[in-house]
């Protein structure tokens, strides 16, 4: 299997999952943790995508004239499902947030831990 | 706690640099699913947007899980953040006044925003597009209209029992093609080979359902939070 | 009849979008198309169940396009879990009107419904899914509605609660599809038996490890495994009560139950990396069984105990898949099933006793054995199938676990067993010495009533269920021996 540098792309994604899951796991504030679970996702649907990519490849949709490699349709479908069911945990988790903030009155999850 | 993630990263690194190379025609990943659906996806499905032919007809199951989970998630921010009814509190005064401008642009524009959304849903099988990218185009002019017009939950632009009906759209009408694929093709949504016009309507009906589906939800979502 | 296989789960679903629309302002005729549905996908899930016991395992292919290019349905052994899964959904169905009725506003309760049948469907769904990714929308489904659920009932503690749990679960979901995406990058495919396939022919690497990895620390930070657990007691106390039953009873088990599914994709991983999971996973299943008793024996709050000896359950069934050995993977397995009858019946009890009394500590529950006589059967009745005395259910699952660390060779597992079991005999002596042998500490105890019926019948429903599971336990038993053999590293 080769390895080096032609899948920098990769170490690049994980470089900005471990971004993200050091966000979710060291920020206090949680919209802060919030951000950093979508940029984990953001880094997942990313890494998806290029791994379904073609050299010279168009995208895998046909039509008059179009030809040559196709892009793989898979890795599309995927993150398509994979960002709906991302927005879906997103907004859920603004309404926790926003009820938090209504019965505690602070979204730190330092003062939090206090008023539990 | 850097250095535990750190930590974790190494293996991740190791194990990602040994894929085949993203770009490679060779690699396994265009091999199997990727060059069947490639070579006949646009004959089995009447769908030359290929994209469009894996998520409706191959891969239908998982849109349908899909589009229930924005649906759980319209139901859990309704069960999370539902406000009383006698306890509305008054809309809240807005830091700005909207320029009239402002409702003047968007007003002007929103017709021309709303049929572009509907071109992208109607035309997904063969371009770019599809039923969840033209239902988020529609749900966030809707979103933009309740702000501009300051119609947020006092008159809502989709009126509560209809919107309960739109919001579910999606879920059920995938239910119905299921039931509908089943009955003419013998397998539960299925996509029937002999009419051609049959398997469109299906895919259309599909689209549809889909791109109303989102664009209430978006609006539900919006109002609900609003609410507070 | 396999085409009853997608409509399991698809009939929960459709119900839950239907239900908001149609029950605007009438809630129970939501609850009421909770029922049917629930009672539908028990009937389907029977039916199926019974076809596999006469015919074997079976496939349905969704749409009529062939594996690996469509989404495989897969019912096997591990698929008849669906036959639970249904029935104590329609029990807590049932237990929840009145319930619902007391904890959740009225214009929330068509809402509330709705999840609980999106959760339903994403649970079905999940246990029959022989497609990675189609597990993994499952799995989303199950978890979304959950997060929502706990938070129901309202209140800033379950607030908070909620927030924890989906952090956590999103980001071990998250890593999960991480590993799926790895998986299709070394193998085009996404159906497991497929992967499983390809990847034993190319030969797995580095990749294939990662993966394993990955989904391994995905699917215990879904069940909870110590030391991943920590979002699961508040989660789990401080959700309404029958949502309390379904989380500890269901869906902690996605976790276990979707590491089985992805396990035989690795057969073809060199030993070393596959004997390291198993260790580590003993081992901590080891730790969590000791933790979580000793845990539980620390708290007042009944539900917080109930909870923490879910954390200390789980370390059983991890213990069991993590030795790889044939007869402890099957009393794992086994113990899935009972331990989702036990907690279930459980949290149904404790639910009533809280709905009754208004108290939720010991203490304050003191006496409750003579005012609330069935109530209080029922959970002694469970508190017994816990600590895992025979004849209840769950003392056959604990047995074979115990019985494989010894005939692989480890007793230090055994001890810890039997360790973890004492700690509970302990703590649940307390709770029966509460409930029968003291006296009342607070006033209204005097006056409380026994709980309605239709919270009654299903806890005591469940409470006969716990005993029948342990008489009649060699049946599961037989039943999912042929799929534990077929584990890979020695299971």
């Amino acid at each position: 299997m080769p390895s080096g540098l032609q899948n920098l792309d990769y170490a690049a994604f994980v470089v900005l999952f471990c971004i993200g899951l050091y966000m979710v796991l060291a920020r206090s504030n949680l919209v802060k943790k919030l951000l950093g679970l979508n940029i984990m996702e953001t880094a997942v649907f990313a890494f998806i995508v290029t791994s379904g990519m073609v050299d010279d490849g168009t995208a895998p949709i046909l039509g008059n004239g179009v030809a040559g490699p196709f892009a793989s349709p898979l890795p599309h479908a995927l993150i398509l499902t994979g960002i709906v069911v991302a927005v879906s945990i997103t907004a859920l988790a603004l309404a926790l947030i926003v009820e938090i903030h209504r019965q505690c009155g602070t979204i730190e999850a330092d003062e939090l831990k206090g008023a539990e | 706690m850097a250095l535990a993630i750190a930590a974790a990263a190494v293996p991740m690194l190791a194990g990602v640099m040994a894929l085949p190379r993203p770009g490679d025609p060779a690699a396994p990943v265009h091999a199997r699913v990727a060059a069947h659906v490639v070579a006949h996806g646009a004959e089995e499905t009447g769908a030359e947007n290929l994209v469009t032919a894996v998520l409706l007809a191959y891969r239908g199951y998982d849109t349908f899980g899909e589009v229930t989970v924005m649906f759980a998630a319209l139901a859990a921010v309704m069960t999370v953040l539902a406000p009383r009814p006698r306890e509305r509190s008054p809309e809240p005064a807005d830091g700005v006044a909207i320029s009239p401008v402002v409702v003047f642009v968007i007003r002007l524009l929103a017709p021309f925003i709303a049929a572009f959304a509907v071109l992208v849903v109607l035309r997904g099988n063969v371009s770019p597009g599809g039923g969840f990218q033209g239902g988020v185009m529609l749900g966030a002019l809707l979103v933009l209209l309740s702000v501009v017009t300051g119609r947020g939950n006092e008159r809502p632009l989709l009126e509560p029992r209809l919107a309960s009906w739109l919001q579910a759209a999606g879920p059920l009408t995938f239910t119905l093609v299921a039931l509908l694929g089943f009955a003419t093709a013998g397998a539960v949504l299925a996509l029937p080979a002999d009419p051609a016009w049959a398997r469109g309507a299906m895919l259309l009906a599909l689209e549809l359902g889909i791109g109303v589906g989102t664009a209430a939800i978006i609006l539900g979502l919006f109002l609900q939070m609003r609410g507070w | 009849m396999e085409h009853w296989l997608p409509l399991v789960a698809m009939a929960p679903l459709a119900a839950a979008a239907l239900a908001p629309a149609l029950g605007r302002g009438r809630p129970a005729l939501a609850w009421g198309l909770g029922v049917i549905a629930a009672a539908w996908s028990l009937l389907a899930a029977v039916l199926l169940t019974r076809r596999l016991v006469l015919e074997g395992p079976f496939s349905y292919a969704m749409g009529g396009w062939p594996a690996p290019y469509g989404i495989e349905l897969r019912f096997d052994a591990l698929s008849a879990a669906t036959v639970f899964v249904a029935l104590i959904y329609l029990l807590v169905l049932v237990y929840s009107r009145r319930y619902a009725e007391a904890a959740i506003p009225a214009h929330r309760r068509s809402w509330y419904y709705s999840l609980l049948m999106v959760n339903l469907g994403g649970l079905v769904g999940f246990v029959c899914a022989g497609d990675l990714f189609n597990l993994f929308v499952f799995m989303e489904l199950a978890s979304v509605s959950s997060y929502a659920l706990v938070a129901a009932g309202g209140g800033r503690v379950a607030a908070l609660a909620a927030l924890k749990y989906l952090l956590a679960g999103a980001v071990s979901s998250v890593l999960i599809l991480f590993s799926i995406g790895v998986l299709h990058a070394l193998t085009g495919s996404l159906n497991i038996a497929d992967v499983a396939a390809r990847l034993a022919a190319t030969g797995a690497g580095a990749p294939a490890a990662l993966a394993l990895g990955g989904l391994t620390a995905g699917f215990m930070v879904k069940a909870a495994l110590f030391p991943l657990h920590l979002w699961l007691p508040d989660a789990h106390a401080s959700a309404p009560s029958p949502v309390s039953a379904i989380l500890s009873g269901l869906v902690v088990n996605i976790g276990i139950i979707g590491w089985l599914r992805i396990l035989p994709i690795f057969s073809g991983l060199e030993t070393m990396a596959l004997g390291m999971v198993y260790e580590a996973l003993a081992w901590l299943g080891a730790v969590a069984i000791i933790a979580g008793a000793l845990a539980a024996l620390f708290q007042q709050d009944i539900k917080l105990m109930l909870a923490y000896s879910t954390v200390s359950n789980i370390g059983y069934i991890v213990l069991g898949l993590g030795l790889a050995h044939p007869v402890a993977a099957t009393g794992a397995t086994v113990h899935v099933l009972n331990h989702a009858l036990i907690k279930s019946t459980l949290f149904l009890a404790a639910g009533a006793l809280i709905h009754q009394t208004g108290y939720r500590t010991l203490h304050d529950l003191r006496g409750a054995g003579r005012v609330m006589p069935w109530t209080c059967l029922a959970l002694s009745i469970g508190v017994l199938a816990v600590v895992g005395l025979p004849p209840t259910a769950g003392f056959l699952g604990k047995w074979y676990i115990a019985l494989g660390a010894l005939e692989a060779g480890r007793p230090v597992f055994a001890v810890a067993l039997l360790a973890g079991a004492l700690l509970i005999f302990f703590y649940y002596v307390r709770i029966l010495n509460a409930f029968y042998f003291r006296a009342p500490a607070q006033e209204r105890m005097l006056s409380v009533r026994e709980a309605p019926l239709s919270m009654l019948l299903p806890v005591l429903l469940l409470a006969a269920l716990c005993v029948l599971g342990g008489l009649f336990g060699r049946w599961p038993i037989d039943l999912l021996a042929p799929l534990v053999r077929q584990l890979p590293g020695g299971g």
